[in-house]
């Protein structure tokens, strides 16, 4: 049985107040391109109906729907007549998911890299060598240590990097 | 005047010969590209903003704070678009953030001031069309051109604050501009899918096998588009998807960039056309 989470509804509403606004009209998930794609097992108004509802063990738990088929193509956010703001949503509960080491690995690799490197892709020597080739510029990247203090500060290394080793 | 360029991470480190066309044509056009030292990652709106909101939030706000050119910021991906201008715009709305995030920028002596404009390096050939009409020197006749806009490019309409987001004429009239023909279809406006490369491949692959499809029955023989993210998907998984059928997909792949360097006069062989999996062959005769 679900249980509902009164703070985890404050979280997402004090986040985006526009939560409030839905009234289930469904038009978010009828201009979906993974609702249709996944027959409906992917759907975005019933992310917002749980969200409304505030079932965290539903969606950050159990992910259903899973919050990370999400492909960010913001239709949802331009079709829908209340402008509730669904994909700034949808980070919220993403980042909840990180915190609680429910996500695909693809994501926690970005974030390492970003943390080691500054950037996502690091530049292999092969890159080095194809960008000489092609008369490109050296690239100078942003001082590591200054990156490395930000997302400290932020406390991504403490509750992302570490939490989900 | 001039833009300082923001490159990103996917362009120049994993599709360099994106790049070179795109400093070309704005060296053609006279219009000023500034090398700055110390960006980092934008960072990615597909992948860190998902994992933490308030980094990604820092990040961004950190490399809009290194920004010295008037024009602003002009950038060659719309991810990296997107996400400077919806810090920008996330900052701009909400002083107490702003604090928070101007008050981690203190630790290693930056201010973000909220004054930095971002353009995608398409909005600034759109407003510079006639010098782009002026000077094409090999019209792209014969290329009948599926344009693709991809969604970061355009949505969520009240930051990007460019275009339609769902009837957007910009990239079609720059094709034109050009002596191509733009090829509408039914899927134009549909997502290429890459972002779910991440979390769920099938789904990635069916909505690029769609968007092909309705390419090729809409009598296309080349696309064009102003993304990387869309491009490895366009690009290296239209080769992936051909392997696995019988009559496999070959529309050659242009960034938008390569299109206007070609139509300029530029060779093929300078702009790194080699690199792309899917090889432009027949239309590459005569230039």
């Amino acid at each position: 049985m679900s249980v509902i989470n009164f703070e985890f509804r404050n979280e997402v509403l004090k986040h985006n107040a526009s939560l409030s606004y839905c009234y289930q009209c469904s038009t978010c998930s009828g201009g979906c391109p993974i609702a249709l794609i996944t027959k409906g097992k992917y759907n975005p108004r019933k992310i917002i109906e749980e969200a409304i509802l505030g079932l965290e063990d539903q969606l950050v738990e159990k992910q259903d729907p899973n919050p990370w088929l999400c492909s960010t193509c913001q239709k949802c956010v331009e079709l829908c007549p209340q402008k509730v703001e669904l994909t700034e949503i949808f980070t919220l509960i993403k980042n909840r998911c990180f915190k609680n080491n429910k996500y695909p690995e693809a994501f926690y690799l970005q974030g390492h890299s970003v943390f080691e490197n500054g950037i996502a892709i690091p530049y292999s020597k092969a890159i080095v060598a194809r960008r000489k080739t092609l008369g490109l510029p050296e690239i100078k990247n942003a001082p590591i240590g200054e990156i490395k203090t930000l997302m400290k500060e932020t406390n991504f290394e403490k509750n992302i990097l570490e939490w989900n080793k | 005047m001039g833009y300082d360029l923001f490159l990103g991470c996917v362009i120049p480190a994993r599709l360099p010969f994106l790049e070179v066309s795109s400093r070309k044509i704005f060296e053609k056009l006279g219009i000023e590209l500034h090398d700055v030292d110390g960006f980092s990652c934008c960072p990615d709106p597909t992948g860190i903003e998902q994992i933490d909101h308030k980094t990604w939030l820092t990040l961004g706000a950190r490399n809009l704070s290194l920004c010295n050119s008037n024009g602003g910021i002009i950038s060659f991906c719309s991810g990296c678009v997107e996400t400077l201008k919806g810090v920008n715009y996330s900052l701009n709305k909400d002083d107490e953030v702003k604090k928070e995030v101007n008050n981690y920028l203190s630790k290693v002596g930056k201010v973000y001031e909220g004054k930095t404009e971002v353009k995608h390096f398409a909005q600034v050939l759109y407003e510079n069309l006639d010098k782009v009409r002026e000077n094409v020197e090999h019209p792209l006749t014969g290329f009948k051109v599926a344009v693709h806009y991809g969604c970061h490019y355009l949505r969520p309409s009240e930051i990007i604050n460019w275009d339609d987001p769902f009837e957007p004429i910009t990239i079609d009239e720059i094709v034109k501009a050009l002596g191509a023909d733009s090829i509408d279809y039914e899927l134009k406006m549909e997502c290429c899918g890459n972002p779910l490369d991440k979390s769920d491949k099938e789904i990635s692959l069916q909505m690029i096998d769609n968007k092909l499809k309705s390419i090729q029955e809409a009598g296309a023989n080349c696309i064009s588009l102003v993304c990387p993210a869309c491009f490895q998907q366009f690009d290296f998984n239209q080769r992936e998807l051909s392997n696995e059928k019988e009559n496999g997909y070959n529309f050659p792949v242009f960034y938008l960039s390569e299109l206007v360097a070609l139509a300029f006069g530029f060779k093929p062989e300078e702009l790194g056309l080699r690199f792309h999996r899917v090889r432009p062959k027949e239309l590459m005769e005569g230039f």
